[in-house]
């Protein structure tokens, strides 16, 4: 419940600094959360630009939640969005489903460096999973300028996949994915042994350990089942709709990732509202910079109200813990 | 000097401070005791102003100093830097000889003997710990000291010098109140007995006009359980040992407790008994509740059912509210945070936890420390009812009393080596010197 409250809180606030910092810049803050509002969500195209926004960044977001919900800082999504496209791209002439397959085993393996690191050499993972995005970037610009780029070799990318996501009233099956997956980790982390021992791992591993669970496993998984999900992510975008690799293609879904599985009080099914959240800011933002010449720098910065705003809220409500008498 | 008039608390639901008046004169030693949960620490910890009242007002003195039950140490420093943690100065340039140095010369002041400052903190052992914690508090000169179980870690020898510190800072002024519920000791040290139950003073009485007996029945609620008298029968027969590390054997329907102060070995221990019984599982209570039990941010029935192999929401809440029952946990309910409770309700959680799966050995850590008289004999009876259905405990304190109350054979642990066993009836004067290392 407070958790819902911080949430809708900092979502308002993000608006409202948004606004101010219009009106500093000399534009009608109401003119632009206006235009915001329109671009997405004013039309049935900018709501079409919203939910194929919000895709990505729920699946990211549900990686976040689970890493996090077991207490690892897993800051990868991005690139093990990027290893997952890379593999679905691969994985696309043998169909949908093994695309999407290769594309969250990707993902897994991708994470589960982190893990090894962090498990066999006590390497932290915020860093190793923040370098691995970097490396899956630099093998993504590789793959397209050498073995992956197109037949005709005009530009610095991919041919078309083989496959493609199915499409439901023009928006891509990866609608039903994501959200498929947003419930499967609620069931996952709230109505299974797995998730409540994930749980008691994240919140106290000592007393984890001491209770029979087997905090290394568990967090070797939980690092999988996150890097797959951001895998998938990464599968959605290409197959549905990108379809070709590119350089750029991630723009920062992974990092938007831990802005929406914070906003969303680290919940899988509040993963879905935050998601659509920042999916319309950014659609948003994009008309807004179409229009009236600010930047769609605008939504990172709205995303980085809220991440503080949550986090602060969080630290302000844990320094008031009753204490045992 | 200290003047509390009508303080109220609030956590929640629960009144942790009802209506509290109090005022206490320099140089005093006042007994605070209570069971669990009654409200002392959170009184101390209002007076101390980590805590705002809801209600009510307060006239504090100039400096106040208090130790807490549980550690406030950074366990990577050093005792020098530990003990330069408290310099309020603004800004100062420190270098280590002098860190060292005012290290030394406050150790010297308290009067408590602590032994070379160069060493890791988290590296001593928890007597010790404890008395930097004390330290800590002295160093700031202050009028109030408030100690929170001071002596629950303590051997009696280091409780004699703590008593000793506390007798010459009130000479010089210095008020204390010594929160305890072990009531011999607050007989032997306070010349005023306040009692606390469920928030509210019910005895305040000077220390010459009491008794312990006056004193236990203020503490306990008139709910007070009825105890089978005595423990179960048990089989004598000797099987193959369930356990055996060196002269250590534990058979089945048998209790072997281990006493040493903490710090010499027990932690080891318990991880190579851990070690060479990996394929069954050990019901395991551990020594620190918060850290290694309990999941605070969890509910009852998610920590009642932390280790099961199988478990779903519907069957997990059915289970944990009989086990509430059982175990006469006092809570609201099932999805209750465990970290809501009170100490004694979550050692019942853990209790309850471990014991339901009725593993064949039992392995308990200081079970009831900084527990009251009901939750202690609680825990006592659950444990020698476990024994007595065939499970093999091993205990492991450093209250000679609980051991000798419960063990069928004593071992004492000294530096990390266990002593040859010992029956209750021939270790009652060996185990206390075994354990300060006179042999």
């Amino acid at each position: 419940m407070t958790r819902l409250l911080i949430g809708i809180g900092a979502a308002a606030l993000a608006i409202a600094v948004l606004a101010m910092a219009a009106a500093l810049a000399g534009h009608s803050p109401a003119d632009v959360v206006g235009v915001l509002f329109d671009g997405a969500l004013g039309s049935p195209l900018a709501i079409r630009g919203t939910i194929l926004k919000s895709i990505p960044l729920l699946l990211t977001g549900l990686c976040v939640v689970i890493a996090f919900r077991a207490g690892v800082w897993n800051i990868g999504a991005e690139g093990q969005f990027i290893v997952g496209a890379i593999a679905a791209w691969m994985g696309s002439p043998y169909g949908t489903i093994a695309s999407m397959l290769a594309a969250a085993v990707a993902g897994a393996v991708w994470s589960s460096i982190a893990t090894a690191m962090r498990l066999w050499r006590n390497a932290p993972e915020v860093l190793t999973t923040i370098l691995l995005n970097f490396i899956a970037v630099h093998i993504l610009g590789w793959v397209v300028n050498g073995p992956l780029r197109e037949t005709s070799a005009r530009y610095p990318q991919s041919d078309p996949a083989a496959s493609a996501l199915p499409q439901l009233a023009e928006i891509h099956a990866g609608s039903l994915i994501s959200i498929a997956t947003a419930i499967a980790a609620w069931w996952l982390l709230y109505r299974t042994t797995e998730g409540l021992r994930l749980r008691a791992t994240g919140l106290n591993p000592s007393a984890a350990r001491h209770a029979g669970i087997n905090v290394p496993a568990q967090i070797a998984r939980a690092m999988a089942i996150s890097g797959a999900i951001a895998g998938v992510a990464g599968g959605v975008e290409l197959l549905g709709v990108t379809h070709r690799l590119f350089e750029r293609l991630a723009v920062g879904y992974g990092y938007s990732g831990i802005a929406v599985a914070l906003l969303a009080g680290l919940h899988p099914l509040g993963s879905i509202a935050s998601a659509l959240f920042f999916g319309a800011f950014v659609t948003g933002a994009g008309e807004l910079q179409r229009t009236s010449g600010i930047s769609a720098a605008i939504a990172t910065f709205g995303q980085a109200v809220v991440i503080l705003a949550v986090v602060a809220a969080g630290a302000l409500l844990t320094s008031r813990k009753p204490a045992d008498a | 000097m200290l003047q509390l008039s009508h303080i109220t608390k609030r956590f929640g639901q629960t009144l942790a401070v009802d209506d509290v008046s109090l005022s206490i004169a320099p140089g005093q030693i006042v007994g605070l005791v209570g069971e669990n949960g009654a409200g002392k620490t959170t009184l101390m910890r209002i007076v101390a102003e980590e805590l705002r009242a809801d209600g009510g007002a307060i006239t504090r003195p100039e400096r106040i100093g208090m130790v807490h039950q549980h550690f406030a140490i950074v366990p990577e420093m050093t005792i020098a830097e530990n003990l330069a943690l408290i310099d309020r100065t603004a800004f100062r340039f420190l270098s280590l000889g002098s860190i060292e140095r005012d290290a030394e010369a406050t150790v010297q002041r308290s009067g408590i003997a602590l032994g070379d400052v160069s060493r890791r903190a988290g590296e001593l052992s928890v007597g010790e710990k404890s008395k930097l914690e004390l330290i800590k508090a002295i160093a700031v000169d202050p009028t109030l000291l408030i100690l929170d179980e001071p002596t629950s870690v303590l051997t009696p020898m280091e409780s004699a010098e703590l008593f000793g510190v506390i007798r010459d800072r009130t000479r010089r002024g210095t008020a204390v109140v010594f929160i305890s519920h072990k009531v011999p000791e607050v007989l032997e040290i306070a010349q005023r007995v306040v009692v606390m139950q469920r928030g509210k003073i019910v005895a305040d009485t000077p220390r010459a006009e009491t008794t312990a007996e006056t004193i236990a029945d203020a503490m306990v609620t008139g709910a007070r359980a009825t105890s089978p008298a005595g423990s179960p029968a048990r089989s004598t027969e000797r099987s193959t040992p369930l356990l055996q590390v060196d002269s250590l054997a534990l058979h089945r329907n048998e209790i072997v407790a281990i006493v040493g102060v903490a710090g010499n070995g027990q932690t080891d221990l318990i991880e190579r008994l851990r070690a060479t019984r990996r394929e069954t599982r050990i019901g395991f209570i551990p020594e620190d509740r918060t850290r290694d039990a309990i999941v605070a941010e969890m509910s009852i029935a998610e920590n009642l059912a932390l280790g099961e192999r199988r478990w779903s929401k519907r069957a997990g809440a059915a289970r944990a509210k009989s086990l509430i029952d059982l175990y006469r946990i006092r809570a609201t309910g099932p999805r209750q945070r465990a970290g809501d409770l009170s100490g004694g309700n979550q050692q019942k959680i853990v209790l309850a936890r471990e014991l339901d799966r009725r593993p064949e050995v039992i392995v308990a850590a200081e079970p009831t420390r900084g527990l009251d008289i009901e939750a202690t004999r609680f825990v006592h009876e659950e444990l020698r009812k476990a024994v007595a259905a065939g499970a093999g405990l091993l205990l492991i304190t450093s209250d000679l009393d609980e051991a000798f109350a419960l063990a069928d054979v004593l071992h004492v642990i000294y530096r990390g080596k266990l002593s040859e066993p010992l029956t209750p009836a021939t270790a009652a004067e060996r185990a206390g010197r075994l354990m300060a290392g006179i042999s």
